[in-house]
């Protein structure tokens, strides 16, 4: 592919860039960090709404690629480029990230301190370079790089910063997520060879790789999981479900979550966990077709499992922020059930339910962050009638509440029902079990609201309870305002991806071979 | 038969003399630093001085003729080519970084100033060991090599332990030598040659007698035995352990980059020959071997408190890796870059490693527990992202020159059909990135508790520290200038 533009680079690596700089900053500097890291984020915001505005819709393929020769020799090379999928991917974490700083603003009135300032602002800098690195990347080893850099300042976040579990639950994380990825390294030395035996010269590209053919037999079970093409399958998914996560690979995520600081768990809850779907969307899917067809029933069934097994965890849950996280299980289940049904009109829902959900469960973990910082205490019993007490943040409560049920009108309605109604399409009772899981949401996620926000004040201490700043105002507003606006206007906000997304479901179907 | 009819001496031309300038320098600076060593008051610092010109020179004379001629010398015994010159070049600047650790070490460690000569020494035997294919001289090369690092290790007079580390290295390396000896001389009367090439030639295609499979099956053992691979791991541990730290960082690197090298050399001649029947076996032995290291070394390495006892278990966990990378090596040229890529990264990052564990040291004189590592990372931050890049690198993760080396390495065995034994590599991998965070965990998250291991600043190895873990970024990054040269060099 030809270079066309270098803006993505600039996107990528200028976090990373700052991110150096931040660590090289005197000590004295240190209370001004979070203003730098915001206009960090501004800035990457600033330069991905420039490439939204020249992204040209009508066209499927990648655009402003960029593409530098790196290690040759071994068929791998610098490419990054972007299209419909990966658009509003990007898009979603360059404006998660600032709202993020701004939301998670340390307070420093109450005797605070911070610690360890500089290194915790460019880590997050650092791991903004990964997630946007891991989504732009073409090329498979490009975008196995970026997947594993991801992994260091998140296992640092965790580790460093987070709660009393935290070791545990960081190393947990980092082992859970290389189990996967190295099985996929191997997956991917494979791929790459064949490239070289199917095509004459080595080449990573995904372009490249598509157009490979892996054999795959289907006549029984066992030829079907010794052929190649499965194999390849298996290994990349189960990278990717361990990410998404999928039961019954969750289990690291609800300890990470509750451990992560706040800024962590937004940042994991909205982008990394779309790492794993959008690795599925991009890769595992569409490059081992006919295996992911093959598999497709058993990853629906597991995604349908999540979905009510996760909301029966999360209506368990007395902990605020396990709730949220459990929620984020039976959530991220639409999205396999979606991916996994081959509907056109499925697919292009579980894509927009990644942003969808990116933008409720970001939401959410901020208003955790905000009780917690208040108030110490994660307990859903230890709150109670405080939506008298802190009426703004009971309304930006609300709004992310409504969202996260998917009431229509919000958009977390235009994620889920695409998926539903596509999906039903071609696998009716699954959809029928799944669709009980838009309930248990509107039950538990009522429910925090209730033993949060309603009822009699049961605490004396509420007196010191402030409601939102200004900050934390300005990140909640941002985001209800993308909850509703998606909610009614999805066209504007996801007609760029629309051509994409018809080429995408055509030539996989044709691949397959089924309606 | 006379000796003069098997082993006719010729005279050396002025291009051969050119060949040898290392060597010599090698040999004439070892002698000389070993008398300079002798000053009462200066004697560590001259010697350091005389031992570090010594080896900048010859990596400027390495350096510089690299592309040369190739000579060949005594009848084909002695090889020196691009390829072995690169060997050679790497050999001595991982000598020339041991020799920047051991400044300050020495002192701290009560080492003798006769330390420099010692490692000036090992390195002419690792040049020699690489530079043939004469299992003979091979022989004596490593013994030339062998006998220095057997003084090193036994010369930490501050520790109980060296004395016993020193002696265990010297019966069993003595024993695995014998193996080696031995095996030749069985090989030589199947096959009526020391040369390599001329044993892969002759057995090519016939039917070799039992006695050279005897011969042979030694002969791999007794390498195995040098590299330190399950189940002839045993003194790995406890030598690389009794030892002065700069030494096991000097083990660790040139020794084992030294016996690999070798091995290669010897496996390709013999195990990997086409059309030779019973091969087949000696293949299951070095893959069960490979498959047995990776396993043992990382699940034993879990459970070590000791850090420096906890990395030399993960160096027979790398040997393991290595092992799988030989098989890579019958494929060609091509993918013998990989290995030698592989552990010119690996010894990267464990020289750096080891640069790092000597600046530490326990209150009550014993080796350094993971847990007295609580906290240190942030208090002396550079030192601790040092160290965060080398166990990062040796876990493999990207960002790093070991991922890099482990992805060619891989690469090169998947491509070589050894599929199941990369999916055992990568498996264990994930254990060993266990223990390589634990030592992170404590360094970063863990609060330092009064216990913790006490930090002296080593200029030396500080500098060593910091240097490697600049290179490993950047051949993490931007590995491609080291391909191509390995690429070009090994042509």
């Amino acid at each position: 592919m030809e270079t066309t533009s270098t803006l993505l680079t600039w996107i990528i690596f200028t976090p990373a860039l700052l991110g150096v700089l931040t660590l090289l900053a005197p000590s004295s500097l240190e209370g001004k960090l979070r203003q730098f890291a915001l206009y960090q984020t501004i800035i990457n915001a600033i330069l991905a709404t420039f490439m939204y505005a020249g992204f040209i819709g009508q066209e499927s393929g990648y655009q402003f690629v960029h593409a530098v020769e790196w290690l040759p020799d071994w068929g791998i090379n610098y490419l990054v480029g972007i299209d419909g999928i990966s658009l509003p991917l990007v898009m979603l974490t360059a404006y998660v990230a600032p709202l993020a700083v701004l939301g998670t603003w340390p307070d420093l009135s109450h005797g605070g301190e911070l610690k360890l300032e500089k290194f915790f602002v460019s880590l997050i800098m650092f791991l903004q370079t990964g997630m946007y690195g891991t989504f732009l990347a073409v090329d498979l080893f490009l975008f196995y790089f970026f997947w594993e850099v991801v992994l260091i300042p998140m296992f640092f976040l965790i580790g460093i910063w987070g709660g009393k579990e935290r070791i545990y639950a960081t190393i947990k994380f980092f082992l859970y997520t290389m189990v996967g990825s190295l099985l996929m390294l191997v997956a991917i030395f494979w791929v790459v060879r064949s490239t070289g035996e199917q095509l004459g010269n080595l080449n990573a590209s995904l372009e490249v790789i598509s157009g490979l053919k892996f054999a795959f037999d289907g006549s029984s079970p066992g030829a079907a999981l010794t052929s190649p093409q499965a194999l390849l399958f298996l290994a990349f998914a189960l990278a990717f479900v361990i990410k998404v996560p999928m039961v019954p690979f969750h289990t690291w995520l609800p300890d990470a979550h509750v451990q992560a600081p706040t800024i962590g768990s937004v940042f994991l809850a909205a982008v990394l966990l779309k790492l794993g779907t959008y690795g599925l969307m991009r890769i595992a899917i569409p490059l081992f077709p006919q295996a992911a067809e093959y598999f497709s029933v058993m990853f629906i069934a597991l995604g349908v499992i999540g979905i009510i097994y996760g909301a029966f965890c999360a209506l368990a849950q007395s902990d605020f922020k396990k709730l949220v996280a459990y929620s984020s299980v039976s959530h991220m289940g639409y999205i396999m059930v979606g991916l996994f049904s081959f509907n056109k009109i499925a697919l292009a829902g579980s894509l927009y339910q990644m942003i969808n959900h990116g933008i409720s469960a970001g939401g959410l973990f901020l208003v955790v962050g905000f009780l917690y910082e208040r108030l110490h205490t994660r307990n859903l019993n230890e709150f109670g009638g405080l939506s008298k007490v802190v009426p703004m943040m009971a309304i930006a409560f609300m709004v992310m509440t409504l969202s996260s049920v998917a009431l229509p009108g919000s958009n977390g309605f235009v994620g889920e029902f695409p998926i539903l109604l596509g999906s039903f399409q071609t696998h009716p009772w699954f959809v029928l079990f799944a669709g009980t899981g838009v309930i248990l949401g509107a039950v538990y996620a009522l429910k925090a609201y209730q033993l949060v926000m309603l009822g009699p004040v049961t605490r004396t201490d509420t007196d010191h309870l402030h409601d939102l700043n200004w900050r934390e105002l300005v990140a909640m507003s941002v985001l209800a305002l993308f909850v509703f606006g998606i909610g009614f206007f999805p066209k504007t906000f996801f007609g760029k991806s629309d051509a994409t997304l018809n080429t995408y479901a055509d030539t996989l179907i044709q691949k397959v071979g089924s309606p | 038969m006379t000796l003069a009819e098997t082993f006719p001496l010729q005279a050396l031309s002025s291009a051969d003399y050119l060949s040898l300038t290392p060597l010599f320098l090698l040999s004439f600076g070892a002698i000389a630093a070993l008398l300079l060593g002798t000053h009462k008051v200066q004697g560590h610092s001259r010697a350091f001085v005389a031992a570090g010109v010594t080896i900048v020179l010859a990596l400027l004379s390495y350096g510089t003729n690299v592309g040369a001629e190739a000579t060949v010398l005594l009848n084909g015994t002695l090889i020196i080519d691009s390829f072995t010159r690169t060997l050679s070049f790497a050999a001595c600047l991982f000598s020339l970084v041991a020799v920047i650790i051991t400044r300050g070490a020495d002192i701290k460690e009560n080492l003798l100033s006769e330390v420099y000569a010692l490692i000036l020494f090992s390195t002419a035997g690792m040049i020699l060991m690489m530079s043939t294919s004469h299992l003979l001289f091979m022989f004596i090369a490593l013994e030339i090599m062998s006998l220095a690092v057997y003084v090193m290790v036994a010369m930490r007079r501050t520790s109980y332990f060296s004395a016993e580390a020193g002696l265990k290295y010297f019966i069993l390396g003595g024993f695995g030598s014998a193996l080696l000896l031995y095996g030749t001389s069985l090989i030589f009367g199947a096959t009526g040659s020391f040369e390599l090439s001329a044993i892969g030639k002759f057995i090519s295609g016939t039917q070799p007698t039992p006695i050279f499979y005897v011969g042979l099956g030694l002969v791999i053992t007794a390498m195995l035995f040098k590299v330190g691979a399950v189940p002839f791991h045993g003194w790995v541990p406890d030598v690389y352990q009794g030892a002065a730290t700069n030494v096991t960082a000097f083990m660790s690197a040139g020794v084992k980059f030294t016996a690999f090298m070798a091995f290669g050399r010897i496996a390709l001649n013999t195990v990997f020959v086409e059309n030779v029947p019973g091969m087949q076996w000696f293949e299951s032995y070095i893959w069960l071997v490979a498959a047995a290291s990776m396993i043992y070394g990382n699940f034993v390495a879990i459970s070590q408190n000791e850090l420096k006892r906890m990395l030399s278990f993960s160096t027979i966990a790398h040997t393991g890796y290595l092992l799988l990378g030989l098989y890579g090596m019958r494929l060609g040229p091509e993918s013998a870059q990989s290995v030698l890529l592989y552990l010119f990264f690996y010894a990267l990052s464990s020289l750096g490693a080891f640069a790092i564990v000597a600046q530490f040291e326990s209150a009550n004189e014993k080796d350094v527990r993971i847990e007295q590592m609580a906290g240190l990372g942030l208090r002396h931050p550079i030192m601790g992202a040092c160290m965060t890049v080398f166990l990062l690198s040796m876990a493999g993760i990207p960002l790093t020159s070991g991922f890099i080396g482990k992805y060619g390495l891989f690469n090169s065995a998947v491509n070589a059909g050894q599929i199941p034994l990369v999916v055992i590599a990568v498996l264990t991998s994930v254990v060993s990135v266990y223990y390589y965070l634990r030592v992170i965990v404590y360094m970063f998250m863990k609060e330092a508790d009064g216990n913790q291991a006490i930090y002296q600043n080593l200029r030396g190895a500080g500098l060593a520290a910091t240097i490697s873990a600049a290179a490993t970024l950047q051949f993490g990054v931007f590995p491609r200038a080291v391909i191509q040269l390995i690429k070009y060099l090994a042509k």
